[in-house]
This record gives structure tokens, sequence and C-alpha cells, in this order.
């Protein structure tokens, strides 16, 4: 694999995460990250939806009407959402999680990874980089969510993925971290976290 | 190719969103069989759980079909009413209604533009000496519906299973995820001469040292999640009101309760009426659950007259 390939895909997971760096994505992160299982369904979709989103729209790069291209872009992604939402409900084992999602699988649709990374990356480059760019921006926003979710869903409901965890001990659960405030100051910490690690990040 | 020319931008964008919607059509009819499958053994689970066959997680954990076959064996009957509590049809046993049909109903008994026509009610008689009823109404966020189970011929409830579409996670999402909230419900009484049938009470219900609530129809609300419990409160005041008609009749008949507050009414027919009569505001006549007294007759023609 070539440097600018492997670039492509890595740079998205950490130096350019997009929720961390970019902070594109905030509003579902928030959302989504009170239980380990809904994040990790939510990080499944938005993994599928960015990249064959990226996929198909770099398919159709060189044919795509200049002034129209925002709307091709929206069409597209939208019926992706729309299928990951349709597959979702079908299935036995995904249904109660889209049920618990409710929302938040439709508004893939106006998540700003999805319309950032196509604008970016998908309409300038070919389609197996694209595909490529997408999943791993999808990967880089799903490793966050899961980060939340553990510490949301541990210290907010005292388990991890519905497993008890903490309330055997007689943990009680926390509300605020239930919340979406706490989320946020989660994010936060994070954020603070790889700033201090990547020195290139911080403000002069 | 000029990619950029009016004719060009429009016959593009034309079949892009043609194919997109084909497709679309395309999946959402090959999948609906499966979705609606998914419903409804998600509504018999739910059902189940509030007829006391075990929890919601022991019940998540049966397959679709395991939930279909529990639900065969142990229905003994099913059936709907109308608001005057008059049986108006058999439903067939394999028949339950999904929360969009619920929200028909609910528009039906609550009247107003939305109505489609009169409202039919279902009610499910379990083997196991249960009788389950669906609510349906607005939480803060969404709708909100439930099942909720009594003691055959008594206004006991048994056990009560809520679902949500949109509550807050932790607070309002507490009617479905906490069982401990359900279990409030248990061995609570209904009382189904109010128009108010049962509260949920912010700020707590009275209780004895035990903990136990000590009015029969009042049970505690859900801290930080005010507006869904109010939704909810207001669900079952509405749907159990609407109820009240058939089950009245059937609970209150003997029940001693009745003896305790003889009739005050103007309008009732007979004049020393022992009954404990209810007489709904702005209806001619006097409706009499359980009375015994010819000219009453305990019977729901009374209402008319």
């Amino acid at each position: 694999m070539d440097a600018k390939l492997k670039e492509t895909i890595l740079n998205p997971i950490f130096k350019g995460n997009p929720i961390t760096v970019l902070v594109l994505g905030i509003c579902s992160s928030l959302a989504v990250t009170v239980t380990m299982k809904g994040a990790l369904v939510m990080a499944l979709s938005v993994i599928v939806v960015t990249g064959i989103s990226s996929l198909i729209l770099s398919l159709l790069r060189n044919t795509i009407p200049g002034r129209v291209r925002i709307i091709v872009q929206l069409v597209v992604v939208a019926m992706m959402v729309i299928l990951v939402d349709q597959i979702l409900k079908s299935f036995e084992a995904t249904y109660a999680i889209d049920k618990q999602l409710s929302v938040y699988i439709g508004l893939i649709i106006t998540n700003c990874i999805v319309m950032g990374r196509i604008e970016a990356f998908a309409l300038g480059n070919k389609p197996w980089p694209s595909f490529l760019d997408g999943l791993a921006n999808g990967a880089g926003y799903g490793m966050i969510l899961l980060v939340v979710a553990f510490f949301r869903e541990l210290l907010g409901s005292g388990t991890l993925f519905g497993i008890d965890i903490l309330n055997r001990f007689g943990y009680v659960p926390n509300n605020l971290v239930i919340l979406p405030p706490f989320a946020l100051i989660l994010l936060g910490c994070i954020v603070w976290v790889q700033r201090s690690i990547q020195k290139d990040l911080q403000e002069k | 190719m000029n990619t950029n020319n009016n004719v060009y931008t429009v016959i593009y964008t034309t079949i892009i969103v043609v194919v997109v919607a084909a497709l679309l059509a395309f999946v959402s009819q090959s999948l609906k069989a499966k979705q609606d499958a998914n419903e409804k053994a998600e509504t018999i689970s739910q059902m189940l759980t509030a007829a006391q066959y075990g929890t919601k997680a022991e019940m998540d954990k049966l397959s679709n079909t395991a939930k279909l076959e529990k639900y065969a064996q142990e229905i003994d009957e099913a059936y709907t009413i109308n608001l005057k509590g008059e049986k108006v049809s058999d439903l067939p046993l394999d028949k339950v209604y999904s929360p969009g049909e619920l929200k028909r109903q609910n528009y039906n008994i609550k009247g107003g533009a939305n109505k489609t026509g009169e409202p039919e009610l279902p009610v499910f008689l379990f083997k196991n000496g249960t009788v389950v009823v669906p609510i349906y109404g607005a939480g803060l966020w969404g709708p909100i519906w439930g099942y909720i189970a009594f003691e055959q011929g008594t206004p006991v409830i048994k056990g009560a299973y809520f679902d949500h579409e949109s509550e807050t996670a932790g607070l309002g999402a507490k009617i479905k995820d906490d069982p401990a909230f359900q279990n409030e419900f248990v061995g609570e009484k209904v009382d189904f001469s109010n128009a108010n049938v049962f509260e949920i009470v912010k700020g707590g219900a009275p209780k004895d040292a035990e903990g136990k609530s000590l009015i029969d129809n009042k049970i505690d609300a859900i801290t930080g999640a005010t507006m869904t419990s109010q939704g909810l409160d207001a669900a079952i005041d509405t749907w159990l009101g609407a109820y009240a008609n058939h089950f009245g009749v059937a609970i209150l008949l003997g029940s001693t309760d009745m003896q305790k507050n003889p009739c005050k009414c103007a309008s009732c027919p007979c004049e020393d009426c022992p009954c404990d009569c209810h007489c709904t505001p702005g209806q001619d006549g006097c409706h009499c659950p359980g009375c015994e007294c010819p000219e009453c007759s305990g019977n729901m023609k009374h209402k008319e007259d």
C-alpha cells in the first residue's frame, strides 16, 4: 500500500479525527452515546454511509453538474441513510437498537462528516481512495463515540453493553452523566488529551 | 461534455432522483413484511410482559417465533368494545394492535379533526386470569404507549409495560427501561368511577413505613421526567376512562364500596337508590354500574335514557 493511501486511512483515526480535530458530528455524538450498544450500531451505520456514499459520488464525480452537486450529494446520502435504517428495522437482532436510536439514524443525513468528506475528498479523488477515506472517517467518528459511550454507560447506568458492572457494588448511577452536557464535557476532555499529545494542534 | 448546461442539469437530477426513489420504494416494499413481523413480535412481548408471563428482559431473549407461539398458547379471548362498553366484534386471536393502530384509536377516543370513526378498543383476555388493555398518548418528545393488565373482574392492576418513541434516555425513557417504575403499578387499584382514574404524582404519593403506596390509585412520578409522567398519566386517564363503562360494570359488581355511597344525583330514576351512581356531567340520566334495583338495573341501557 502506498504512503498516500495509508495516510488517507490513518489520518482520520487520530491526527485529523472528524470529531476531536474537525469538530464535526458533535450533535449525534452527544445523543447516541448513552449506551455502548447504541453507539456501536450508530458507528457502524455511519461507517457504512460515509464509505458507500463516498464511493458512489466518486464514481459519479465527473458527470455531476457543478451547480447542483450538493443536491446530488444529499440525494445519495439520504438514500444510503434510509437503506441503513430500513435494514436495521428488518432484522430481529437490530430491531430493538434501531428503536432505541430512533431519529438519530435518520439524522446521519445531516452529519457534517458525511457531506464534508464527499465535498472535500470524494469529488476530487478516484473511487478506491474515496471509499477508504469514507470508511476511515466513519471509523474515526465511531471510535470517539465508543470512548464517550464507555464512560457514559459505565457511570450513568453502571453497566457496559447492558451487563451490570458497577451496580453490584452498590454504585448509584449518576443522572448527570446520562444528560447531553456530560457528553460535551467528556468530549472536551478527549480533545484536551489529544492536544497535549499532538502539540501541532495547539494554537500559538 | 459540458456538465453545466441547463438541459443536462435537469435531465441528470431527474434521472438520479427517479433511480433513487425507485430503489428505495423497492427496498421498502420488500422489507415491509419483515419489519411488520418485528413490530408485531415486539408488541406481543410487551403484552406478555404486562400480563406477567415474565420480565421484558426474559421476553427479549425469545425469538420472534417463540414469542408468537407463546402468545398463541396463552391468549384466551380477544374482542373490541365501543365507548359504551358494549362488545363490537371478536378479534382473531393472532391480531394485535400496532402503535399505529393505537394512534388511530386514540384520535377516535378524543374526537376532533383526526377522528376516523367510532372507537373500537381491543380487550385481550389471557389464560392466567389477566385482562390486558392498551394505552396511548403523548410524552414529552413523541408518542408513548403501553399495556396494562388487570386481574379479571377486579380493578386491581397485575402488571404494566410502557414503550415510547423518543423520550429522554435515562429520564423519561424510564417508563420503558425501569422495571421498578412499572412494578409500582402492580397491586394498585384503578378508580373507574372517577374521571381521573389513575394518578402519577409529582413529589410522590403518600406511603406507609414499608414504602407501599397508601392511596390505591396513586403512584410516584419519575424524577426528572415530569412531562413524560404527566403524559403517561393523561394517556392512562384517557384510555382507561374509555374502558370504564366496560370494566366498571363487571368490576363494580360484587364490590362492597358501592353500598357506602348512596346515589345522590337528582336524575336517578329510582327513589332510594343504594348504589354508587356515576353520572357523567352533560349526560342525561344516570348510569349505576352494578346496581340491583329495577329502575337502574345496573345495566348500561339506562345511560342512554
